[in-house]
């Protein structure tokens, strides 16, 4: 199996003085699914920012397929950004535009810097963009802005453009957190059987250990800033979960946002 | 229709065609009252700029005579400081004063503009227009007819920002005013309080915070105003300005817009720092 | 509970005190200082009421031809200066905003520039210019372009700020480039408020040209300033109503336009 992803030893100190990653490594194989579990301020958020450069280390290495993103800069950094897709707690869509334009901006970083400006998406793209709106059911919806869905279908939408970027790895920054039980599995189904299908390695941060457990290959317990564990679903003990979150388990909600699932 | 158009259309059915026979990628007309209107605003523009008739190379010739002129302005020159900082206080006092008089003014005439107070609407809309006309006319415009009713001096000032600021607050105010919900007022009608009652008990509380920012917004406004009153021919800061830059004292003219600017660049800060911590 | 309730009262008790004792001292410090007494004004110069009443009126109009000349001169001054402000503004906040900023190190230098500029009221942009270049309505025109610039510059930087950081990161993570960010996400966002801001300054520059024009800008403002100082003020009235007649209608065309346009 190929290794698209591998973390060397990287630290994240913010100018404010807070460490919020310390000597983190791991390698992520194709077709991975792997959820990072951690109590907040632990420093998900960051190490998955890190990984697209949207925030800078301290130091350490990032690979992506064999590149160091960290030693990358504009053109070869937007390069490689194609390569990794993003799907965020708040969408983060345009919402004036249309749905498929929102879909469509996915391809930016394959078009000429004019084409892109202009907005002229060759027929492919959009032919490509109109299959991924089949696939997650927003047919109806295509020309509709982004602004007048509801919080499952925007979440839908920012899906597809990740999808539409071809990429390697897909980061999902808590992609349920602002989303009622129901629609989130709906939501991590549809991220993990696009992930499944397309061999597309998945890094997700999570705050429900049960939709963890459910979806995850592998599970990455994160703790101030440091891994504390890395293994299978079935390797996470209730000693482990106390180590993570630091507390007892009396104190956790472990279970019942999706029992039924 | 070109064939990726065709097989895009028997996957989803929804799609638009352009004439062109390509895949829409948004809705016909989704920008259209923007993009009228932007096509619009640039032939007015541009038929504007026509029409000013402006000799740009003239200009753009002498654009080095700027340079020069701001470093003869900064070589600040403390000459006739008193001078200049008199002007200032007299500035400043100007500010305070008409702000002070407009609000309370503002305060009484916006409760005569408000519906929910004066129950007759002929009083409150004749008010209102009265304020729009008001505030219509550029505040040096009333500096100057106060200056050709009363003569020189800070009065013809005062009352010349004061008239913009009281029709500038009437309107405000009675906007706050007819806020406060009518049941609030009933129920103290019934109570038998008069209106002088009601308005100080209910009304005027309900609508202090927005009095509040509605002034430190004035307090600029009226600050800038009073800052050039003088390049019009009444005192202060602005007519030291003017009549330096006149008589060549460059360095004395750049202290005092350096005075104006620091002055206003603090109000700015100050607001900005009360709006932080209690809106 | 209510001892914790009196506390608070207490303190702004405090606060409203110190507010109307440092309002009374400013108040009473400015009246001695400028020797303002409005009463004395209203009541004991009868002057005042005489003008009012009795030069102002009836407004007449002399020249009228030439009058409305001058009122399409300020107009066309306001619009132009806007739009050349706006199309300035919008370039530079694309590069003040910290979200979106290429050299992120430039958006201070931008923000600084625009604070001071905007600082300096207008007319006083106008007398430096004035003395740099002459008089004439082109440099008028320069004048209201610098501190429209400055504010439109704010605005926009606020506006970008505050809608599109969400929207912008999204467009970053697909590989975009700078202004790819700029044409698809930030002005399909923004547009809507940059167009708002656009006409509010349309509405500010038609006052701020006809001043600009008494100080020797040109338009009506110098027209007027030529009838007052020429003791014809049945005709200054007239102009006087005029322009607040235009001011009007300009207002009730921008909130027609913010209706209909913008929402």
């Amino acid at each position: 199996m190929n290794t698209v992803l591998d973390i060397k030893n990287i630290t994240k100190k913010y100018s404010n003085g807070v460490q919020a990653l310390s000597d983190v490594s791991f390698c992520i194989n194709e077709g991975e699914f792997v959820v990072i579990i951690g109590p907040s301020g632990s420093g998900k958020s960051t190490l998955l920012r890190s990984i697209n450069k949207l925030i800078e280390i301290s130091s350490g290495n990032i690979y992506i397929d064999g590149e160091d993103i960290s030693k990358k800069r504009s053109k070869s950094l937007r390069l490689l950004r194609r390569k990794i897709g993003m799907i965020f707690q708040h969408y983060n869509l345009i919402y004036r535009l249309s749905v498929i334009q929102n879909v469509m901006y996915g391809r930016l970083g394959y078009m000429s810097n004019i084409k892109g400006v202009l907005g002229r998406y060759t027929e492919e793209d959009k032919l490509k963009a109109i299959e991924l709106l089949k696939e997650i059911d927003l047919g109806d919806y295509i020309y509709n802005r982004a602004a007048d869905l509801s919080g499952g279908q925007k979440q839908r939408v920012g899906i597809a453009r990740a999808i539409m970027q071809q990429p390697k790895i897909l980061l999902c920054d808590e992609p349920i957190a602002s989303l009622d039980p129901s629609t989130s599995k709906i939501i991590m189904d549809l991220i993990y059987n696009m992930a499944r299908s397309r061999n597309i390695a998945c890094i997700v941060n999570l705050h429900q250990i049960n939709v963890a457990l459910k979806y995850a290959t592998r599970i990455i317990g994160l703790s101030k800033g440091k891994i504390v564990f890395d293994g299978k679903p079935d390797q996470l003990d209730n000693a482990t979960i106390e180590k993570i979150y630091n507390t007892s388990m009396q104190n956790l909600i472990i279970s019942g946002e999706l029992n039924e699932a | 229709m070109s064939e990726i158009a065709i097989i895009a259309q028997t996957i989803m059915p929804q799609i638009h065609i352009c004439k062109k026979g390509k895949i829409r990628t948004y809705k016909e007309g989704q920008n259209r009252a923007i993009n009228i209107f932007l096509i619009g605003t640039i032939v007015i523009s541009t038929f504007s700029l026509m029409m000013l008739d402006i000799d740009w190379m003239k200009i753009l010739s002498r654009t080095p005579n700027i340079g020069i002129t701001f470093y003869k302005l900064s070589q600040l020159s403390f000459k006739n400081f008193d001078y200049t900082i008199i002007s200032f206080l007299q500035t400043i006092s100007i500010t305070i004063l008409a702000t002070i008089y407009s609000v309370v003014i503002g305060i009484v005439l916006g409760a005569l503009a408000s519906e929910n107070i004066v129950k007759n609407r002929f009083v409150t809309i004749t008010m209102k227009s009265f304020f729009t006309f008001l505030r219509a006319v550029p505040t040096p415009v009333w500096v100057l007819l106060a200056l050709v009713c009363i003569g020189l001096g800070p009065s013809a000032g005062i009352i010349g920002l004061s008239v913009h600021a009281i029709a500038f607050f009437a309107k405000a105010f009675s906007q706050s005013f007819e806020c406060v919900p009518s049941e609030v007022i009933e129920a103290l009608e019934v109570t038998g309080a008069n209106k002088l009652q009601i308005f100080a008990a209910a009304i005027l509380p309900a609508a202090a915070s927005q009095i509040v920012a509605w002034t430190g917004l004035r307090f600029e406004i009226n600050f800038s105003e009073s800052a050039i009153l003088g390049m019009v021919g009444a005192g202060g800061i602005g007519f030291a300005i003017t009549t330096n830059i006149q008589g060549y004292n460059y360095g004395v003219a750049g202290l005092a817009i350096l005075m104006v600017f620091i002055f206003a660049y603090l109000i700015e800060l100050l607001f900005t720092t009360i709006k932080k911590k209690y809106i | 509970m209510k001892h914790k309730r009196s506390i608070i009262n207490k303190k702004e008790k405090k606060v409203y005190t110190y507010f109307l004792v440092v309002v009374a001292v400013l108040f009473i410090g400015s009246t001695i200082f400028s020797k303002y007494n409005p009463f004395e004004i209203l009541l004991e110069q009868g002057e005042f009421w005489r003008f009012l009443t009795v030069d102002f009126f009836p407004p007449t109009l002399q020249n009228s031809l030439n009058i409305f000349e001058s009122i399409l001169i300020t107009i066309e001054m306001a619009i132009g200066a806007t739009f050349i402000s706006g199309i300035l503004a919008l370039f530079f906040a694309m590069f003040g905003s910290e979200y979106i900023s290429p050299v992120p190190k430039l958006s201070k230098v931008i923000r600084a520039i625009a604070t001071f500029l905007r600082n300096i009221p207008a007319l006083v942009w106008a007398f430096i210019l004035f003395s740099a270049l002459g008089i004439g309505t082109g440099v008028g025109f320069v004048a209201l372009v610098i501190s429209t610039f400055a504010f439109m510059t704010r605005a926009f930087i606020e506006v970008i700020d505050d809608i599109s950081h969400d929207a912008i990161e999204g467009l970053s993570v697909v590989g975009s480039t700078f202004w790819q960010r700029v044409f698809q996400g930030v002005i399909p966002s923004c547009m809507q408020d940059f167009l708002a801001w656009f006409l509010y300054c349309i509405e500010v520059n038609i006052r701020a040209s006809t001043i600009v024009g008494m100080v020797g800008g040109g338009g009506v403002g110098l027209v007027l300033f030529s009838y007052l100082k020429s003791f014809k003020y049945q005709t200054a009235a007239g102009i006087i109503l005029i322009i607040a007649a235009t001011i009007i209608l300009v207002d009730l065309l921008t909130g027609y336009l913010r209706k209909k346009v913008l929402l």
